[in-house]
Parts: structure tokens; C-alpha cells; sequence
């Protein structure tokens, strides 16, 4: 199929977001078997134990994600939900980073930023960007970049009668709301997407130009927010973001909100066709749209792992973690520990709402987590809405979920009208 | 849960709050944000008790406290 998008070239977007594809390999995107039977062998087993996830798994591909490879350093995982709560609450144990974060003379690099920082400087830094990401904020983000672009998505698909969500619609969402609250023309959003992991300079030589436009003219877009803001610690001193720290900053918000999005809106999606009932439910009764979602970050998060290290000796569910260790948090696991939830494999939207780890927890705890409902409640309420009888494609085959440490759908074929 | 005792007061510490609104998230119509991005309670009796516990529990700092005027008066 030739790209008809006039608003995005979607074979590259197809192959920048082919899940298997080389973009994707070295977090497992090979990986197509259903891992929660392993999970809840191995919690039952023990709840921490020595080792990497993948490696409990008996995966043996080199694969990797927050905290790997890390060769020097002995490894444990968690997989009940009181060991990873018990991590996220104690961040002065169980540090986002082995050493001290350095934005201004270090490399920029997407953990060289708020996502590896701790203590009064991750309370300062995260203060400064906190207030354009509250649920206050949502409207803000949809009015001015999430409804636009997902109508013109499904503008390019609406009169086909068919489409392939995954890539026409749920991956193209997020890069093109974040590139558009940076104040980047569409044309070199996949630029800066495609760029983002290996040669973090490049996105920096885009954004350069619009800071330095936007110390001067703010407008209203995140950019000129993150110019202007400011705040006062302790001792009342003011600061304001430099602009080694926007940069770092704009890195690490693509690569944490455009891969995740885009494969939880899937994930979301795929739950719901596959089950035509609730698909139903949720068409008729828009409020359903909710629980369906926050089911979705429980049953499957996007991310099932993220990491700690350990700043000092500590003792987890019994198990011994010395200092300068990496722990794995399966939060995957932890999601469906059968200690928190009833029938925890089932995706069933009417359970009572209840926190989950699907955007972490403790003070690193998603900072995207209202925008990224705010893309897949638009994004869903649109597609049914303007589509309808909205369901999987018969013909097709049906979409499966894959990856091991970035977990989404193949593929998401479905038909209308 | 029927017949439970609801909080008299909801206590905010707004040194450990780093207004990550998942309090807002769980039981929007009790808390809210000020203009310096602190929760603060709108409506103590805005939200159900599950809602209220599912705020306490979210925060990620455990800045919120429910406090019940019987308890250690
Ligand atoms: C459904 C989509 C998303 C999922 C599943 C997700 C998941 C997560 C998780 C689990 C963490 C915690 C990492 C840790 O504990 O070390 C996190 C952090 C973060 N996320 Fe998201 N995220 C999503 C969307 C977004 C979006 C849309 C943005 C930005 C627009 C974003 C920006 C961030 C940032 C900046 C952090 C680091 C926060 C900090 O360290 O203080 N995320 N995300
Ligand atoms: S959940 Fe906690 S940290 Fe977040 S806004 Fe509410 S009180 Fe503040």
C-alpha cells in the first residue's frame, strides 16, 4: 500500500514502530509468547529473587531495557505487588540511578535526565515541569494538539472502510502531539522520533533554534512554558530551566511518551475488539471508556519492568539486596499478583478501580500519565464515534500482543461502516 | 464500604506533595490543585471512601492522611 497521508509518510511510520523491527529488537521486540504464566511461577517461587527478568524467563537473547545490562553488578527481580510498592516508596534506598545526574556539562542522553535523578534535585526539576502535565493541564494538550491530530488521522482512513490502527492511528498520536507542544512542523516529526534513540544530538539541533525563539516570544506551546517557568526551593531562591536542561528535558519526553502511548493505546484497543462485548458496552456507554483504560494499564502495561539500585544494604520479602545491586521491578507481575486482585489474568472492566504500577509509582511515578489518557480517551471516542460498527477485520489475521520489555499489538486491522 | 466511618479531615502535607495529581486522578471531586500545583481538599465529602482510599494509596509520596476525629482524642 502506497502512503496516501498527507500528514505523515506512513511506511516510515511503519517502520519505525514494526514492533519486531530493527528499532525495537533490543528490548526484546522478537518476543512473541504469553510471559504472566511465568510471572506468576516465578512470584510464587519467591517474590524477590536473584537474577534478570528475561533471564528467569529463560529467555537468552541479548535484550534490554531501564537498568541492563549493567555487567558488573549482581541482579535481582521483583514480582509481587508489596516488594515493588515497597521499593517505589523508599526512593532513598532504592535510587533511579547509580550516580549523581549531571544535565549541565554531561551527555544527552535520555537517562542523563529527571528519570535518573533523586532526592531534592528530582523534587526541584520535576516542580518546574509538573504544572503542564497535571489533569488540569488535559485540556490544554487536547485542544491544542491531541483532538487535531487524531481527527486528521481518521481523515486519511474514514472513507477506505478499513484501516490498520496500530500504525495509522495509535503510533502516529503520540510523537505528533509531543513534536506539536514543542512547536515542531509535522515533516520533521518522524525525523526527530526516528533520531531520538541514537543520535540524541539531532533532536537537539532541531529544538535549539525554537528555545532560543521562545526566551524571547514565549507562545503557547510546552517549550515557551518551560522557558518561562519557575520555582523557589527552601531557601526562596528562584530557578529557571537552563537550556541544557529543556534539551535533556525534550529528549526524554519522546522517548517516554511516544512508545508508550502509542503501544498501550493498542494494547487498549485490541482488548476491546477482541472482546466485542465490551466494545459494546463501551460504544454505548462512553463512561466505560475509563475503566476500560485504567483495566488496560493493569492487565497489561506497555512497560513491564523498570529498576532500582540499591544505594544502600537492604532486605526485600526476605530477600538480602546488597548495596550498588540493580533490582528489577516487574510491575507486569505486580499488576496481576493474585494477592491484590481476583482472577488477575481476566481483563474484565467492571472490577472496582484500584491503583496499579501500569504508570510506575513513588516520585518517578509517570509524569506523562494525564496526557497519555488524555491521547487514548480522545483516541478511542473518537475512532467510535466516527466510525461505525468499528470491529476486528474478519478476513485479517487478528492481532496478537509481543515484545518483552515494550510490550504492544502486531497489528490492528479492522473494518467499519 | 456501607457504614464505614468517613474521614473528618483530610490531612495534606505540602512539603512531601509534589503534585503529580494521581490524588486528583482517584477523586476529583474532593481534591484539587493550587496555583503553586499542591493538592488541596475542595469538598471533604466529594468522593466515595474507596475513592479516598484509592488517593491516599496512589500518592506517591504518602503525603495524604485521612483522619477521623475519634482516633486518639
Ligand atoms: C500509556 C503511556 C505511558 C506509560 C505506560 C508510561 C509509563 C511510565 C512509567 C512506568 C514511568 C516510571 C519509570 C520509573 O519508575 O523509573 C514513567 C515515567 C515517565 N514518563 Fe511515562 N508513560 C506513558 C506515557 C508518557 C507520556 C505521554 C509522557 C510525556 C508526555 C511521559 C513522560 C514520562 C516522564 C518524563 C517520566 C519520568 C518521570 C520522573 O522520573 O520523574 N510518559 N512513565
Ligand atoms: S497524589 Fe500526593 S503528590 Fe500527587 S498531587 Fe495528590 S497529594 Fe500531591
Amino acid at each position: 500500500m502506497t502512503s496516501t497521508n498527507p500528514i505523515l509518510d506512513l511506511d516510515r511510520v511503519r517502520e519505525i514502530f514494526d514492533l519486531a523491527g530493527s528499532y525495537l529488537v533490543w528490548t526484546g521486540g522478537k518476543y512473541r509468547d504469553d510471559p504472566y504464566p511465568l510471572w506468576h511461577d516465578l512470584r510464587q517461587r519467591a517474590p524477590v529473587q536473584p537474577g534478570v527478568v528475561h533471564q528467569l524467563m529463560g529467555v537468552t537473547d541479548d535484550i534490554g531495557f531501564h537498568g541492563l545490562p549493567e555487567p558488573d553488578r549482581e541482579h535481582f527481580s521483583a514480582f509481587s505487588w508489596a516488594a515493588c510498592d515497597a521499593a517505589y516508596r523508599d526512593p532513598e534506598t532504592f535510587a533511579s540511578s547509580p550516580e549523581p545526574v549531571d544535565v549541565e556539562s554531561g551527555q544527552a542522553t535520555i537517562t542523563n535526565s529527571l528519570l535518573s535523578m533523586g532526592g531534592a534535585q528530582h523534587r526541584r526539576y520535576r516542580a518546574l515541569v509538573q504544572p503542564s502535565f497535571g489533569p488540569a493541564r488535559a485540556r490544554w494538550w487536547i485542544e491544542n494538539w491531541i483532538d487535531q491530530t487524531v481527527h486528521a488521522l481518521i481523515d486519511c482512513f474514514e472513507a477506505q472502510g478499513r484501516a490498520e490502527l496500530n500504525v495509522e492511528f495509535c503510533a502516529a498520536i503520540p510523537v505528533l502531539t509531543i513534536t506539536g507542544s514543542f512547536g515542531v512542523p509535522v515533516d520533521q516529526a518522524l525525523d526527530i522520533r526516528e533520531t531520538v534513540s541514537r543520535q540524541p544530538d539531532a533532536l537537539i539541533e532541531i529544538i535549539k533554534p525554537i528555545v532560543a525563539a521562545r526566551r524571547e516570544h514565549p507562545q503557547n506551546d510546552l517549550i515557551s512554558v518551560l522557558t518561562h517557568s519557575e520555582v523557589s526551593d527552601e531557601e526562596g531562591a528562584t530557578h529557571r530551566l537552563s537550556d541544557a536542561e529543556i534539551y535533556s528535558f525534550s529528549l526524554l519526553l519522546l522517548a517516554a511518551g511516544s512508545g508508550t502511548t502509542w503501544k498501550q493505546m493498542g494494547i487498549a484497543l485490541t482488548a476491546m475488539l477482541s472482546r466485542p462485548e465490551v466494545l459494546a458496552a463501551v460504544a454505548a456507554d462512553r463512561n466505560l471508556l475509563r475503566p476500560a483504560i485504567e483495566e488496560t494499564m493493569r492487565w497489561m502495561p506497555t512497560d513491564p519492568m523498570f529498576s532500582r539500585w540499591l544505594a544502600q544494604d537492604a532486605e526485600l520479602e526476605g530477600q538480602h539486596l546488597p548495596k550498588g545491586s540493580v533490582l528489577h521491578m516487574c510491575i507486569g507481575a505486580a499488576n496481576r499478583d493474585p494477592a491484590r486482585w481476583d482472577r488477575p489474568d481476566e481483563y474484565d472492566i467492571s472490577r472496582p478501580l484500584k491503583p496499579t504500577f501500569g504508570f510506575g509509582g513513588g516520585p518517578h511515578v509517570c509524569l506523562g500519565q494525564h496526557v497519555a489518557r488524555a491521547e487514548m480517551t480522545v483516541g478511542i471516542n473518537a475512532l467510535l464515534d466516527r466510525l461505525p460498527g468499528l470491529r476486528l477485520d474478519p478476513d485479517a489475521e487478528p492481532p496478537t500482543f509481543g515484545g518483552l520489555y515494550e510490550r504492544g499489538a502486531t497489528a490492528i486491522p479492522v473494518v467499519f461502516g | 464500604m456501607p457504614g464505614a466511618p468517613r474521614p473528618t479531615a483530610i490531612h495534606v502535607d505540602r512539603a512531601q506533595c509534589m503534585g503529580s495529581g494521581m490524588c486528583i486522578m482517584y477523586a476529583a471531586n474532593t481534591f484539587a490543585h493550587d496555583d503553586e500545583t499542591k493538592a488541596v481538599v475542595i469538598d471533604i465529602d466529594g468522593d466515595s471512601l474507596e475513592a479516598l482510599h484509592n488517593a491516599v494509596e496512589a500518592c506517591p509520596t504518602g503525603a495524604l492522611a485521612l483522619v477521623y476525629e475519634s482516633e486518639g482524642v
